[in-house]
């Protein structure tokens, strides 16, 4: 009985050997997959799906009136880990509000900092520029972006999805995504 | 004789070759020196810090909330897992737990982790080899993780998704299918990479006993991960010091015998099937529940419940109440905008032309003198000064706002406080063990941090894997014990 | 003046007939070059499709519809790239360096027939540009002085990567060029003769149609030593890029590279070209192909040797599609220990076969 075992061993070890089925096997695998379709996005004609709550390039929330929230409390700037939000305050007002976007690492503490939701990371990621002060945001730019990237209802679905955290996460909310079983 | 004559004539030395920083295979910027005799390695010395940003050092001037993102740029490839052990380490250090729920998300994101770095690791080190195709295979399976990854918190890469005391949202339901969906088809795929190469003869031949180490002297050389268990030794911290949710998981070690290349591959290979299984084990058994530990010290507050001052609508304004006012000047300190002016010992006042109504001095304030004015905005001192109400009369919801405001604020200023001591936290990140050691004095910043990166020790064994073998053995070698550049130089 | 008193007529017609021979040839190389550029240009676009599609991507798409004009691109790149010249490098071998690899490359496309000659007003037009008896030897003769081209390049680069990829490369070309070499001896031995016309005209008439039946071993190691010959994956140890870099052209930038670039791949069609001649019956179709499907006569004789060429084209890319790179001793020991004496053994059995042939047949 072992004889035999060993016997077909070595002959299927020979067969391996001088039939190169391996290779023929990997060959027919990438000649299959020759005709399969592509993964391939044509970037500029095509773009993927950007998941909501993508961490782009940075907004200053507006309220319904059309004013900045920002009210300049400095908390994203102190947050910061590579601190650079510079804020200035003027006249009752936010005077500047700069974000170095080369030096900001995307990692959305400045949101989760925010107790008065006045800013977002939209799903903005195309900005690359010839000019350093064109990707230097300023007020302005950043206000422009909340119009741009985030209108209408997108914002206030931004806020509660993503300004975290909210009394929810410390209960248990309905509707909470569970496992619902194999579908057939 | 007439070979000393020779001798003498001709000196022979071994070439010195410069393989990196700048190199197709070196994996990022790991430099090796190499002194080849023909094509054989004679020595080699692999020089790190190319990459160097101070991790662990900038942590010391950061707060334990903070530093976390610094932990994504560590293993880039593998973030995730870099994350998890942080907050593993962090949560420890407080003496807190989070909640069942996190810790099954966390385990599974961390497993996702796992599979796209081990894809990553398989893709390179075919492409070292020479199977370009197996590089884009496991690259189509990666997108899909990391894909995962931006539903759940926005970021491919850099996900700096769980929280200390949790994670930082709870996970959609569309990502439990998908993954689902993923861990379904991904068993296939794997058969698809192992078609190419498994039993490829030209793979076995580059990996069969090449770069073989014992496990004795894997041990004692510091491995960790599937690059110690290739030797034999079933060493895995998520099967011997469980934290998340692995205790809670079934799921097997896989193990090598001879210690060389091959079984390293193999290990990783089966690794992945692992990882599929528990994160299919996990879904299924998926708690409902909170994502946040519910301790105000350690974790941000709901930012719902401070809406009653900080929503727009509201239009404070913020008055001190003279009466209370010592004339500490605190307030006036705390004001970004230089708004509260005021003698020493004398009732401060604040000026409402310049106010912004950030709540600085609202949360600064020791006294109960800064008080709240709901729809105050753009009224004069003296109609303010009318509305206002001591702080304790205020309706409910607002004393709440505020008090949580007051937390949110000390929280990202000086950070939780961590209590005194040193601990050391290790994790089973796919590259190994990562360690987190941490001395505390007390205050909201580590004294020390200290990192143990598996890239790093397993750079030091390259020459104990590569002498001896050919030139083209050190692509594999470099490639076989998984190192990203990024946690090797911190 | 009369122009019989200048010259005979017999010599004018010697002359014209002279004239006439000449401006055919210049028009033949005129013809393959340009032709055998653009297929060698395409070929580099056959490639990163074929390799794309395989690997799950498009490949090519942005320069012309599905990136047919790619290949252009990339010459006009090459073209206007700076020409880097390392500062201690051997400035003169440095530069000829690829002008040998490129010419011994190049000059192997005169020897390779594409079809049968044909007549027109009397003069008879053979498709190759110069019909030698030899062409076999000469195609080895050129691929041997390619590697003058590699190899100095590796040394004047005086880098260490391209010192290495040369020496690599001199001692694969000499172990497979033998293996090739003894390889194709079945086929001399079958066919009777050198002439490569002559050994499709053999084919055509044997009982198989083609040597790829009777000569299955020689044209297994044919392949494998081609593809080592060619530096082409799983051989491609003198350029292994994740080994060393690029390399023996590790140093070259611009229309110098371009010149190693497109070496490679006109090395890669005559090494196809050969396989198509020597073994897949050229031009020509087996017998019972013809027979079965009678019309297909119809078809030229050189649309079948361009698919048969580039069915052997695409055999190269899917190999490099499919496989890892062998290590450098690994590919050393295959070529002396397997594939050198399996060839012998080859020689052996078909010249005893030819001897036993000639004796009982006859």
């Amino acid at each position: 009985m072992e004889h035999s075992v060993t016997v077909r061993e070595i002959t299927k070890q020979i067969i391996k050997r001088f039939t190169f089925i391996e290779i023929l096997q990997g060959m027919a695998l990438t000649l299959r997959k020759m005709f399969s379709r592509a993964v391939t996005i044509q970037y500029p004609k095509e773009r993927r799906h950007i998941a909501p709550g993508f961490r782009g390039q940075h907004a200053l929330a507006k309220n319904q009136a059309g004013r900045a929230k920002c009210v300049g409390c400095g908390l994203c700037a102190a947050i910061c880990p590579s601190q650079c939000i510079h804020i200035t305050r003027a006249k009752g007002q936010v005077d500047k509000y700069e974000v170095d976007i080369l030096r900001c690492i995307y990692c959305g503490f400045c949101v989760e900092a925010c107790p008065y939701g006045a800013v977002v990371l939209t799903e903005n990621y195309e900005y690359s520029d010839y000019k350093k002060e064109n990707i230097y945001m300023k007020k302005d730019k950043l206000l422009s972006n909340w119009d741009k990237y985030m209108p209408g209802k997108k914002g206030e679905e931004y806020f509660d999805k993503f300004w975290r955290p909210l009394s929810e996460d410390f209960g248990t909310p309905p509707g909470q995504s569970v496992f619902k079983g194999k579908k057939e | 004789m007439i070979q000393k004559e020779a001798e003498k004539i001709f000196e022979t030395r071994e070439l010195n070759v410069n393989m990196g920083p700048q190199h197709p295979a070196t994996h990022g910027v790991l430099r090796l020196v190499l002194d080849i005799d023909g094509e054989t390695i004679v020595k080699v010395t692999p020089y790190v810090g190319y990459l160097h940003r101070g991790i662990e050092k900038l942590g010391e001037s950061l707060s334990y909330f903070q530093a976390l993102p610094l932990t994504d740029r560590m293993d880039y490839v593998s973030a995730m897992s870099n994350n998890i052990g942080y907050v593993v380490a962090v949560e420890k250090l407080f003496g807190i737990e989070a909640p069942e729920r996190a810790k099954f998300i966390r385990t599974i994101v961390g497993e996702m982790s796992r599979i796209s770095n081990h894809l990553l690791w398989l893709a390179t080190h075919a492409l070292d080899i020479g199977a370009m195709t197996v590089f884009l295979y496991c690259f189509r399976e990666r997108e899909w993780l990391l894909d995962l990854f931006e539903m759940i918190c926005g970021a491919r890469l850099t996900v700096t998704y769980p929280r200390v005391g949790g994670v930082r949202n709870d996970v959609p339901q569309e990502f439990l299918e998908s993954l689902w969906k993923f861990t379904d088809e991904f068993p296939s795929r794997i058969l698809e990479y192992e078609t190419l190469i498994d039993q490829n003869r030209i793979w076995l031949q580059r990996t069969v006993d090449i770069g073989v180490i014992s496990a004795e002297e894997a041990i004692n050389m510091g491995m960790t991960g599937p690059t110690l268990r290739g030797s034999g030794v079933p060493y895995d911290i998520r099967k011997h010091m469980p934290y998340d949710a692995y205790d809670k998981v079934d799921f097997d070690v896989p193990i090598g015998t001879k210690g060389d290349t091959y079984d390293r591959y193999r290990c990783r290979m089966l690794e992945l099937r692992q990882s599929n299984n528990i994160i299919r084990q996990l879904i299924e058994k998926l708690p409902p529940g909170p994502v946040m530990v519910d301790d105000p010290k350690f974790t941000l507050p709901p930012k719902d419940k401070m809406m009653p001052i900080t929503h727009p609508t509201k239009e404070i304004a913020y008055f001190i109440l003279e009466k209370a006012c010592k004339g500490c000047g605190m307030c006036m300190r705390a004001c970004p905008a230089k708004a509260i002016t005021g003698e020493k010992k004398a009732a401060h006042k604040i000026n409402q032309a310049l106010c912004v109504n950030c709540a600085n001095c609202l949360v600064t304030c020791k006294f109960k003198s800064v008080t709240v004015v709901s729809g105050g905005k753009g009224l004069s001192d003296e109609k303010l000064a009318e509305l206002a109400v001591a702080p304790d009369q205020l309706p409910e919801d607002i004393k709440q706002a505020q008090q949580l405001l007051v937390k949110q604020f000390e929280f990202i200023k000086k950070g939780p406080k961590a209590p005194e001591g040193d601990l050391y936290v290790a994790t089973e990140v796919p590259k190994g063990e990562l360690g987190f050691y941490f001395v505390s004095d007390g205050s909201g910043k580590p004294f020390r941090m200290r990192l143990r990166a598996p890239s790093f020790i397993h750079a030091g064994c390259l020459p104990r894997l590569c002498v001896g073998h050919l030139v083209a053995d050190v692509i594999a070698a470099i490639g076989t014990i998984d190192i990203v550049l990024g946690e090797c130089d911190r | 003046m009369d122009i019989n008193n200048i010259i005979s007529p017999q010599l004018l017609d010697a002359f014209i007939k002279f004239g006439i021979n000449v401006l055919v040839i210049i028009l033949k190389i005129v013809v393959v070059l340009a032709i055998g550029l653009l297929h060698v240009a395409y070929a580099t676009y056959f490639e990163r499709k074929v390799i794309g599609h395989m690997q799950v991507r498009l490949g090519p798409m942005r320069v012309g519809p599905h990136g047919l004009l790619q290949p252009f691109a990339d010459g006009l790149k090459l073209f206007f790239k700076e020409d880097i010249v390392p500062a201690n490098a051997d400035k003169v071998v440095f530069y000829i360096a690829p002008i040998i690899f490129m010419a011994a490359s190049m000059v192997n496309l005169s020897v390779i027939p594409f079809s049968y000659g044909f007549t027109i007003a009397d003069f008879t037009i053979s498709p190759v540009i110069a019909d030698i008896n030899i062409g076999l030897l000469f195609i080895f003769a050129m691929a041997g002085m390619g590697v003058y081209g590699i190899f100095i390049s590796g040394w004047a680069s005086n880098s260490k990567y391209a010192f290495l990829g040369g020496l690599r490369s001199a001692a694969q070309v000499i172990s497979y060029e033998i293996a090739m070499g003894l390889s194709l001896v079945g086929v001399m031995i079958m066919a009777g003769s050198l002439n490569l016309t002559d050994i499709v005209r053999a084919q055509e008439e044997s009982v198989f149609g083609m040597f790829a039946i009777p000569q299955i071993v020689g044209f297994i190691i044919f392949t494998i030593a081609a593809v080592a010959e060619t530096n082409r994956t799983p051989f491609d140890m003198p350029e292994a890029e994740s080994e060393l870099v690029a390399g023996y052209f590790t140093e070259y930038s611009g229309f110098r590279f371009a010149l190693f670039f497109l070496g490679e791949y006109i090395a890669m069609i005559i090494m196809a070209s050969m396989a198509t001649i020597c073994f897949l019956g050229g031009w020509t179709l087996p017998w019972y192909i013809t027979q079965v499907v009678p019309f297909i006569n119809y078809v030229p004789g050189i649309v079948w040797f361009l698919m048969k060429v580039y069915a052997c084209i695409f055999f190269y890319y899917w190999i490099r599609a499919t496989l890892p790179r062998y290590r450098y001793d690994q590919v050393m020991g295959i070529g002396w220990k397997i594939l050198i004496p399996v060839a012998l053994a080859n020689i052996l059995i078909t010249g005893l076969v030819k001897i036993i042939m000639t004796m009982y047949g006859a």
